[in-house]
């Protein structure tokens, strides 16, 4: 499915927080929203997902306005992944995880295909061993899967996640960037909010620069992870490299 | 498949569905046996048959029926209450009585008492303790809708009960008659003894409608542990799911407190000790919490009566001695979250 986004404004407390944003996201993409702090990617990301209000500007799927569809069935299309992974009750991983399936579960009789997407979404994050614990006594990076798991189970075609690798191991960081790559490879359209450029430089197909809610750049990671881009907008030297035939970029000093 | 099994299995929450609905049919019929005076249920059930007026039918019709129908409706609309709450705020800590919505309600009822709107327009006592209900919960949820910490949901209860509390204290300064004020004073204390079908046919509608609005919410419920931006994404309409809360509570509890006075911690007490039952999902927890609380509601009635007291003793203080050392236990419980 594609997403756009045309002339976005929001401004929050009389500060602009994104300015005049305009994004086209085709399917079958892992698209990176990158970005130091406050650049405005949450902003724009729950925009995405029909969750902030916007001064000016619309977003549609498929050429279908938001507005113009039903809470549910935008629920159906989209999935959004908050950078919360907070559960107000100990509730049981599967539960959690089982959660996503609300969109398509109108009463609360579970069907084969709702588990048959549950079994998935947890073998593929692989918290398979953390079945029947409660989601309060895991770790953040745990957590952050499971919450991961939850919005892979939806099975929408659009997947918009805030900062899904931020508390993981290196591992599990890797393990996620393949799954999502290999997701979007299969039709989905899938848009990250990432900090960890060399993660952002290896798995995505397209990135988007944002800083102080403009958007700054736009393309193939090489030209957007270029070197002057990133001194300007992070303040960062990066050091740059290649390895079996995949770039790679590393933030080095601060310049 | 090895998450298939845990989530099919809802074999805890059925039996404990099945227990509870057993317990209430047991003491159901206690409830109609016990009182101050002994008869045979079943000649009395055989007058009633036969159309003979005798005095056990009349006291099981005119007296117990009603204060047994009554102490479930509102036994339930407490607990029910209770796990809406405590699901929409994500609070365990939110009770009708605690966070200061039963004490409106009881407020709403005083005023139609000292106005004397009772006598000449039956409704308006239920429709009172409604206003009062309604007013508190807005007020709460608007206070708690961006900070649902313990401390700012107990604060604002504190301020809505003394506030209601202190209204209520006034009205009953202000009474013309000191009988009345007496009354009041009994009424506020919480019972169920001499209600008659009337007061049951009088909250029957709104409670009704309460619980029917409260257990619409009961698919989204779950979600909403996830915070409100993830339920909004997963399809749930935040603002019409509180909404239905906050009325339901409201129709429900309100009712209940105007006839009733006030019975606390039915609410707060059913939903904490059932929860762990129902998988911790405040969806589930709904019917399990409504059966619940009737039955504690209706086990607390018959100790009352069976109580050797000098003047029975009021249901809403039993309930509060109970109540309020829980209340305690779970503060103590999670003070962990009260450190700054």
């Amino acid at each position: 499915m594609n997403i756009q986004a045309s002339n976005i404004h929001v401004t929050l407390s009389g500060q602009m927080i994104l300015n005049d944003i305009n994004a086209d996201f085709p399917p079958g993409q892992l698209i990176g929203l990158i970005g130091p702090n406050g650049a405005g990617k949450s902003t724009l990301l729950r925009v995405l997902a029909g969750l902030q209000m916007i001064q000016e500007g619309h977003v549609s799927i498929n050429g279908e306005r938001l507005q113009k569809l039903q809470r549910i069935d935008l629920a159906k299309k989209m999935t959004y992944l908050s950078q919360s992974t907070e559960c107000h009750w100990p509730m049981s991983v599967e539960r959690v995880v089982m959660l996503g399936r609300h969109p398509h579960v109108n009463s609360q009789q579970i069907g084969n295909v709702d588990m048959d997407a549950v079994n998935q979404a947890i073998k593929d994050v692989d918290i398979e061993h953390l079945i029947g614990r409660s989601v309060n006594e895991l770790s953040g990076g745990e957590r952050a899967r499971v919450m991961l798991a939850r919005a892979l189970a939806t099975g929408s075609d659009i997947l918009l996640a805030d900062e899904p690798i931020v508390s993981l191991d290196p591992r599990h960081q890797i393990e996620v960037m393949a799954l999502l790559q290999n997701l979007a490879n299969k039709g989905k359209t899938i848009i990250v909010i990432l900090h960890e450029l060399h993660l952002a430089m290896r798995y995505c197909k397209h990135l988007m620069l944002l800083d102080n809610g403009r958007k700054v750049a736009e393309g193939s990671p090489k030209s957007v992870l270029s070197a002057d881009i990133l001194q300007t907008v992070y303040g960062v030297d990066a050091i740059y490299g290649n390895n079996q035939g995949e770039n790679w970029v590393l933030p080095w000093k601060c310049c | 498949m090895p998450v298939l099994n845990s989530l099919n299995n809802n074999y805890q929450e059925k039996r404990l569905i099945i227990i509870l609905m057993s317990a209430l049919v047991v003491l159901f019929i206690v409830s109609l046996m016990v009182g101050d005076v002994n008869f045979n249920i079943i000649n009395a059930l055989k007058s009633l048959s036969n159309d003979d007026s005798t005095l056990e039918s009349i006291i099981l019709m005119d007296i117990r029926l009603p204060r047994t129908l009554l102490a479930v409706l509102i036994g339930a609309s407490l607990g029910l209450s209770g796990a809406a709450l405590q699901g929409m705020v994500r609070n365990p800590l939110a009770e009708p009585g605690i966070i200061g919505v039963s004490t409106s309600a009881a407020l709403g009822a005083v005023i139609v008492f000292y106005f004397g709107l009772a006598t000449a327009f039956p409704m308006a006592l239920p429709l009172g303790g409604i206003v009062g209900a309604l007013l508190a919960v807005i007020f709460l949820y608007a206070l708690t809708r961006h900070n649902n910490s313990m401390l700012t949901l107990i604060l604002a209860g504190v301020a809505v009960s003394s506030l209601s509390a202190a209204l209520t204290a006034l009205a009953l300064n202000l009474s013309p008659n000191p009988y009345a004020a007496l009354e009041i004073f009994f009424w506020l204390m919480g019972s169920l003894a001499d209600r008659s079908f009337t007061h049951v046919w009088l909250i029957l509608p709104t409670t009704l409608i309460g619980w029917w609005l409260i257990l619409s919410t009961r698919h989204d419920l779950d979600v909403l542990s996830l915070g409100d931006d993830t339920a909004q994404s997963l399809g749930v309409q935040i603002q019409r799911l509180n909404k239905r809360i906050i009325l339901g509570v409201a129709l429900s509890v309100g009712a209940a407190v105007s006839v009733s006075g006030g019975i606390g911690f039915v609410g707060l007490v059913v939903p904490h000790v059932l929860r762990p039952y129902v998988g911790y999902q405040p969806g589930r927890l709904l019917i399990c919490s409504a059966l619940g609380g009737a039955v504690l509601l209706l086990a607390a009635d018959i100790t009352v009566r069976l109580l050797a007291t000098q003047q029975e003793l009021k249901i809403g203080v039993l309930t509060a001695l109970l109540g309020a050392p829980f209340f305690l236990h779970l503060i103590l419980k999670s003070k962990r979250e009260w450190a700054p």
